[in-house]
C-alpha cells in the first residue's frame, strides 16, 4: 500500500493523521478513526478525519465513552459492520444526529489486538449503495487488517518503554527469508532454496514486515540489517 | 448448521457455549487425555477469557457436535504464549492476515463413522468450512492451527490437508501436538465441499446477527 510508512517517520499525531487520510484515498472511503482505550484508565485516544463539526458534537457529547464501534467491536476478533449495530441504542444515541454532519452510519470497525492486551479499533466509513459497499469491502479489507495493525502497532510504540518492550522477536525462518530477500531472491527462489511452498514463504515474509512495522519487504530488510537481526548482503 | 458466537452475541448464545465447553471436557479430557481444566463437566482456559470467536456446529436436533476456536494472532495466542515448544522454541507468526485455530472437536459419540448429515467427516468438514468462511471474509488469508497426529491424518484424507507444518511434534499428555499452516481459500473450500457433498450456506444466519 502506497502510505505513509509510520515507522519510519516521526511518530505524532499529524502522521497519524496523514495515515487516515491517505488509507481513504487509497481505499475509497469517506472518513477513517482510529481509537485505543488504555487498559488502566479507559480513556479513549483517537485519531480521525471526520469534519470538525462532528468532532466537536461527539466531544462535546463524551459519545466515546457510549460508542460501541469503539466499546462493542473491541470485543470481536473480526471486523464489525456497523449493520451488527442496527437495533443498538448506543449506536442510535451516538450517530442520530451524524447525517446533519455529512457523516454516514454505513462503516465497519477492525479491532487489532496486541500482545499485551492493548487493543485498537479502525473505523471506516463510505456513503454509497449496500451493494457498492459490499463489494468495496471484499476489495479491501486484506489491506484494512494490515493498515488496522500498522496504525495501531506504531501508536502503542510512541513512547520508549513501549518501544523497547515491543522490539520485534524473529523466528529463524523470518530471518531467513529476510536474508534471502537482502540477496535479492524472489519468493519463488526462496521457496526452491529453502523447500517450502511459496505461500508458506510468504506467510513468513509477511509476519517478518509487520513485526518490524514496515509496509515493503525492502523496508523490512533495512530495518532487520539495521537492528542486526540479518546481515547486509 | 454453524453459528459463530464471538464476545459480542456470547449473552444470546449462553447455552451453545456451555454445551460446547461439555463437548470439549469430553473430547479433551476423557478422549484425549489432554492436561486441560474441566470444571461443572466444562473445559475452558485462559484463552477462552480473551474473547475469541468460536465456530459451533449443530445438528438437527440443536446439540453442539462439533466446534473450533478462533483467536488473531497479533495477540495473545496458544502459539505464542504456551505452545511454543511446538514452534521448537522459535517465536510465533504475528500477522494481522493470519488467525490461530485451536480446540477443534467433534462428538464422536454422538455422530457415527460413516453416512452424511451426522456423520464425523461431515461435521469436521462444516466446522472448517464455516471457520475458514468467516476468516476470509474478514481478509485472513492462512490460519495456524494446533492439531494431534490423528486429526492430521482425517484431514489429510478429507480434502483438507495441512498447506504446512511449523516446528515439530511435541508430546501433550497422552497425545501428541502438532503446529500447521492451512490456507483460507476458494480452493481449500472447495475440496472441503466436494468431500463433504456440502453445497448449501452452513451459516445460521439468523441467530448470527441477534446481538
Amino acid at each position: 500500500m502506497d502510505i505513509i510508512d509510520l515507522s519510519t517517520v516521526e511518530r505524532g499525531e499529524e502522521n497519524y493523521l496523514g495515515f487516515i487520510d491517505q488509507l481513504c484515498q487509497k481505499l475509497e472511503l469517506d472518513y477513517a478513526s482510529y481509537a485505543t482505550t488504555s487498559p488502566i484508565s479507559g480513556a479513549v485516544q483517537g485519531y480521525a478525519n471526520y469534519p470538525d463539526a462532528w468532532k466537536m458534537h461527539y466531544m462535546r457529547r463524551n459519545l466515546q465513552r457510549i460508542d460501541p464501534t469503539i466499546h462493542t467491536a473491541a470485543l470481536s476478533i473480526a471486523p464489525v459492520d456497523w449493520s451488527r449495530f442496527e437495533r443498538n441504542e448506543k449506536f442510535d444515541a451516538v450517530f442520530f444526529a451524524a447525517n446533519d454532519f455529512g457523516v454516514c452510519k454505513q462503516g465497519i470497525t477492525v479491532p487489532i489486538r496486541g500482545p499485551y492486551g492493548d487493543r485498537g479499533m479502525l473505523s471506516v466509513t463510505r456513503d454509497c449503495s449496500a451493494e457498492e459497499w459490499a463489494m468495496l469491502k471484499r476489495k479491501i479489507m486484506g489491506d484494512l487488517q494490515v493498515a488496522a495493525v500498522h496504525l495501531h502497532d506504531a501508536v502503542m510504540q510512541s513512547d520508549l518503554i513501549s518501544r523497547v518492550m515491543r522490539l520485534p522477536r524473529m523466528s529463524a525462518r523470518e530471518k531467513e527469508v529476510l536474508q534471502w530477500s537482502a540477496a535479492g531472491k524472489h519468493q519463488q527462489d526462496i521457496s526452491d532454496i529453502l523447500m517450502i511452498s511459496p505461500r508458506t514463504v510468504e506467510i513468513h515474509l509477511r509476519s517478518a514486515r509487520e513485526k518490524l512495522g514496515a509496509l515493503t519487504t525492502a523496508q523490512a530488510v533495512g530495518r532487520a540489517i539495521g537492528l542486526g537481526l540479518i546481515y547486509p548482503s | 448448521m454453524i453459528t459463530i458466537v464471538d464476545a459480542i452475541n456470547a449473552a444470546q448464545h449462553k447455552h451453545l457455549l456451555g454445551e460446547m465447553f461439555k463437548l470439549r471436557a469430553r473430547v479433551f479430557a476423557d478422549r484425549l487425555g489432554w492436561a486441560v481444566n474441566v470444571q461443572n463437566g466444562m473445559e475452558s482456559d485462559m484463552f477462552d477469557k480473551l474473547d475469541p470467536a468460536y465456530a459451533i456446529s449443530t445438528n438437527d436436533d440443536g446439540e453442539v457436535v462439533g466446534c473450533m476456536r478462533l483467536l488473531q494472532t497479533t495477540g495473545p495466542h496458544m502459539l505464542s504464549d504456551i505452545f511454543a515448544c511446538l514452534l521448537d522454541d522459535e517465536p510465533a507468526i504475528r500477522s494481522s492476515r493470519v488467525w490461530e485455530a485451536t480446540r477443534f472437536c467433534v462428538d464422536t459419540t454422538r455422530l457415527s463413522g460413516t453416512g452424511t448429515r451426522n456423520s464425523i467427516s461431515y461435521v469436521t468438514s462444516e466446522v472448517m468450512i464455516g471457520s475458514f468462511e468467516y476468516a476470509m471474509e474478514a481478509g485472513i488469508t492462512d490460519a495456524v492451527a494446533v492439531i494431534d497426529p490423528v486429526m492430521d491424518r482425517v484431514m489429510r484424507r478429507s480434502g483438507n490437508a495441512p498447506s504446512d507444518y511449523l516446528g515439530s511434534p511435541k508430546p501433550m499428555g497422552k497425545v501428541t501436538a502438532l503446529a500447521v499452516l492451512m490456507d483460507c481459500s476458494p480452493e481449500r473450500i472447495n475440496r472441503l465441499r466436494d468431500f463433504a457433498g456440502i453445497r448449501h450456506d452452513v451459516f445460521d444466519r439468523q441467530s448470527q446477527m441477534a446481538d
